[in-house]
């Protein structure tokens, strides 16, 4: 090492207190900011691509003689909840991006073991504040692009942009905000990031559905309130709110008639979105709960080798 | 605190950590003064890194008290004023793992910038720092792409950026080549003269008896001693002379044993059962096992020298001493346990 040994001068620190504590939490910001700018433009791309993908699709359809929407919230719902032919590809948009957001937001430090460096230069809590701000923010960017983007081309088509859209962003905001947490949750339970990735994208796309419709076949009628997925119908629908927020589906039971006409049919009930009221109370319930679940088990959490 | 005690900067109070049943650290009792270099040695699993982490308050001890002087007073270290107390202290807890896609411009200057260190003075800060360690320029290149000794110096740089008064470095030249040891020894050596505490733990004993002006010994979460390296040495009496010849024993090795055993051995203030002597070929250096007194080492070089043996080399290493010592404290200790 070339040495230079010189007496530092007194240097005039920043007081500890509150005002250090928010420039602890500011810096952080920045700092995930400025680490987290490669895979915010690869997440932002993806964006971009699945919109110019649905866009594509639609325009094929138009080419062929299909009439656009004469509603300019139909041609919007295409893009957010399905139809021509991109199926709930926003919702699982919001999902991998907010993934790839939150997974290692807590197992990384434990699992590379990084915290032995950042520790006790901040506390946890300060930087979980940071982290989370700096990410769900780049997160809300990506969901804002993909709601301007479907705003722009509306404004094309129709020469409008009906206002009830940004409402629907701030919906799509507030869940992804929702998701965000959970997957953060998953991120102070797991021991790495990648692991975190998986089991949270596995819960979101595969396990909630399945025990929603496990329910719904074993009868259970009631509103899918504990289901955290069965909120995202409320991004598309707070734009026209339909009157019935279920749909009947009769199916036959097999038995009196083998299959014929006068057979005996059983009614399930499948919900498509929550009111507006109770999405929000909703998510409210479910962030708060992550929120605490996390800080509680991530200022719990020590490194392995402690 | 009376004025004997003005310069005592960490004081740690009689500490336990448990794990369960398992003591990690069992009534250890430590003060490090201003301005001086504080080995704390131990096998690994000995307890010296949950020590460490106690003194970070990364972990809370089950009983006893860290005292840590900040602005000139000394305070009992506790939740409500951790933030303050150990606001002038760095620490490298462990082998530093870093986010690979950030270069080290950036994470000293994040590191700084929590610290409270003056944003105007930043950059020039991080040029001395960096220029300390001969790696200016790398400062801006992806810290993914270094080598273990680059990031260990990076993590030893993490510790100081905001230039605290104390510096607790745990293992810092564990897992590095002889050279990239060498210079961190030396940037120790080099904190010190600029006025820093050091307080540095390490299972390597030559690194700790190098820099070291008191050293402490853990063994099995015990302190088994805790004193200046000639206190320690006199403790054990006992040490090793190295000494190397201009013409080496080639072929005729035990003869040449056997003839230095009727020579040296009654001079070393050992039995004959206790004592050895060891030849080693490729570094063709010869140890006596002797008491440790200066006037046996003495004899000892003037027998040999009478005897016609021409030397080029003769030394008693204080890693040998540590050693020898390390070895007879923790052999006496083994029955202690590890339960309370």
């Amino acid at each position: 090492m070339t040495m230079e040994i010189k007496q530092l001068d007194m240097i005039e620190k920043q007081e500890i207190g509150l005002k250090r504590n928010i420039s602890q939490i500011g810096n952080t910001i920045t700092f995930e900011l400025k680490r987290f700018l490669k895979n915010f433009l690869l997440i932002l791309s993806i964006f971009l691509a699945v919109f110019i993908v649905s866009l594509i699709v639609q325009e094929l359809q138009y080419m062929q003689d299909v009439p656009l929407p004469e509603d300019p919230l139909d041609y919007i719902n295409s893009y957010i909840s399905g139809g021509a032919g991109m199926f709930g590809m926003f919702g699982f948009l919001i999902i991998l991006s907010t993934a790839g957001f939150a997974g290692s937001i807590i197992a990384e430090d434990f699992h590379k073991q990084t915290g032995n460096l950042i520790f006790p230069k901040i506390g946890k809590t300060r930087l979980l504040i940071g982290r989370i701000i700096s990410r769900y923010g780049l997160n809300a960017i990506c969901i804002c692009f993909y709601f301007i983007m479907v705003g722009s081309v509306t404004l094309i088509k129709y020469g409008e942009i009906p206002i009830v859209l940004w409402g629907s962003m701030l919906w799509a905001l507030l869940y992804t905000f929702m998701l965000f947490t959970f997957v953060t949750l998953m991120s102070s339970i797991m021991k790495s990031t990648a692991i975190s990735i998986i089991i949270s994208i596995l819960f979101l796309l595969i396990v909630f559905n399945m025990i929603s419709m496990i329910l719904r076949f074993a009868g259970l009628e009631g509103e899918p309130f504990y289901i955290l997925t069965y909120y995202e119908g409320i991004i598309a629908n707070s734009m026209a709110m339909p009157d019935l927020r279920y749909t009947e589906i009769r199916m036959p039971t097999g038995m009196g008639g083998g299959g014929g006409g006068g057979g005996e049919f059983v009614t399930f009930i499948f919900w498509t979105t929550p009111s507006e009221f109770v999405a929000l109370i909703g998510m409210l319930i479910f962030i708060s709960v992550f929120l605490c679940l996390t800080y509680f088990l991530y200022k719990r959490r020590q490194s392995k080798s402690e | 605190m009376n004025e004997k005690n003005q310069d005592i900067v960490i004081q740690v109070k009689n500490i336990t950590k448990k794990f369960g049943k398992f003591y990690a650290v069992n009534d250890v009792s430590l003060d490090i003064k201003r301005g001086e270099i504080v080995g704390f040695l131990g096998p690994n699993g000995a307890g010296k890194t949950t020590t460490m982490k106690m003194i970070a308050n990364l972990l809370i001890p089950n009983e006893g008290e860290i005292w840590i002087r900040a602005n000139g007073e000394i305070q009992k270290l506790s939740r409500k004023n951790k933030d303050f107390l150990l606001d002038n202290i760095g620490f490298l807890i462990e082998i530093p793992a870093f986010y690979g896609k950030v270069t080290p411009k950036e994470i000293l200057k994040y590191f700084a910038k929590l610290k409270g260190y003056p944003r105007h003075k930043l950059d020039e800060r991080i040029d001395t720092i960096l220029k300390m360690v001969g790696m200016s320029e790398w400062k801006d290149k992806k810290i993914g792409t270094f080598s273990k000794g680059m990031r260990q110096k990076i993590g030893i740089l993490s510790a100081i950026v905001h230039d605290p008064d104390i510096v607790v470095l745990d293992e810092p030249q564990t897992g590095l080549d002889p050279g990239a040891r060498k210079e961190v020894r030396d940037f120790i050596m080099n904190l010190k003269k600029m006025g820093k505490t050091v307080f540095l733990s390490s299972h390597l004993l030559y690194e700790i008896s190098e820099v070291a002006d008191r050293i402490a010994i853990i063994h099995l979460g015990k302190i088994i001693a805790f004193d200046t390296l000639d206190n320690l040495e006199g403790r054990a009496m006992k040490s090793v002379i190295h000494f190397e010849l201009l013409n080496p024993p080639e072929d005729n090795l035990d003869d040449f044993i056997k003839k230095l055993k009727q020579l040296v051995v009654p001079l070393t203030g050992i039995t004959e059962e206790e004592s050895w002597i060891k030849y080693d070929y490729d570094s063709k250096v010869t140890q006596v096992f002797f008491n440790g007194n200066p006037k046996s080492q003495t004899q000892i070089l003037k027998k040999l020298l009478d005897n016609g043996y021409e030397i080029l080399e003769y030394s008693v290493p204080k890693a040998g001493l540590l050693e020898s010592l390390f070895i007879e404290l923790t052999k006496t200790n083994d029955l202690g346990g590890v339960k309370k």
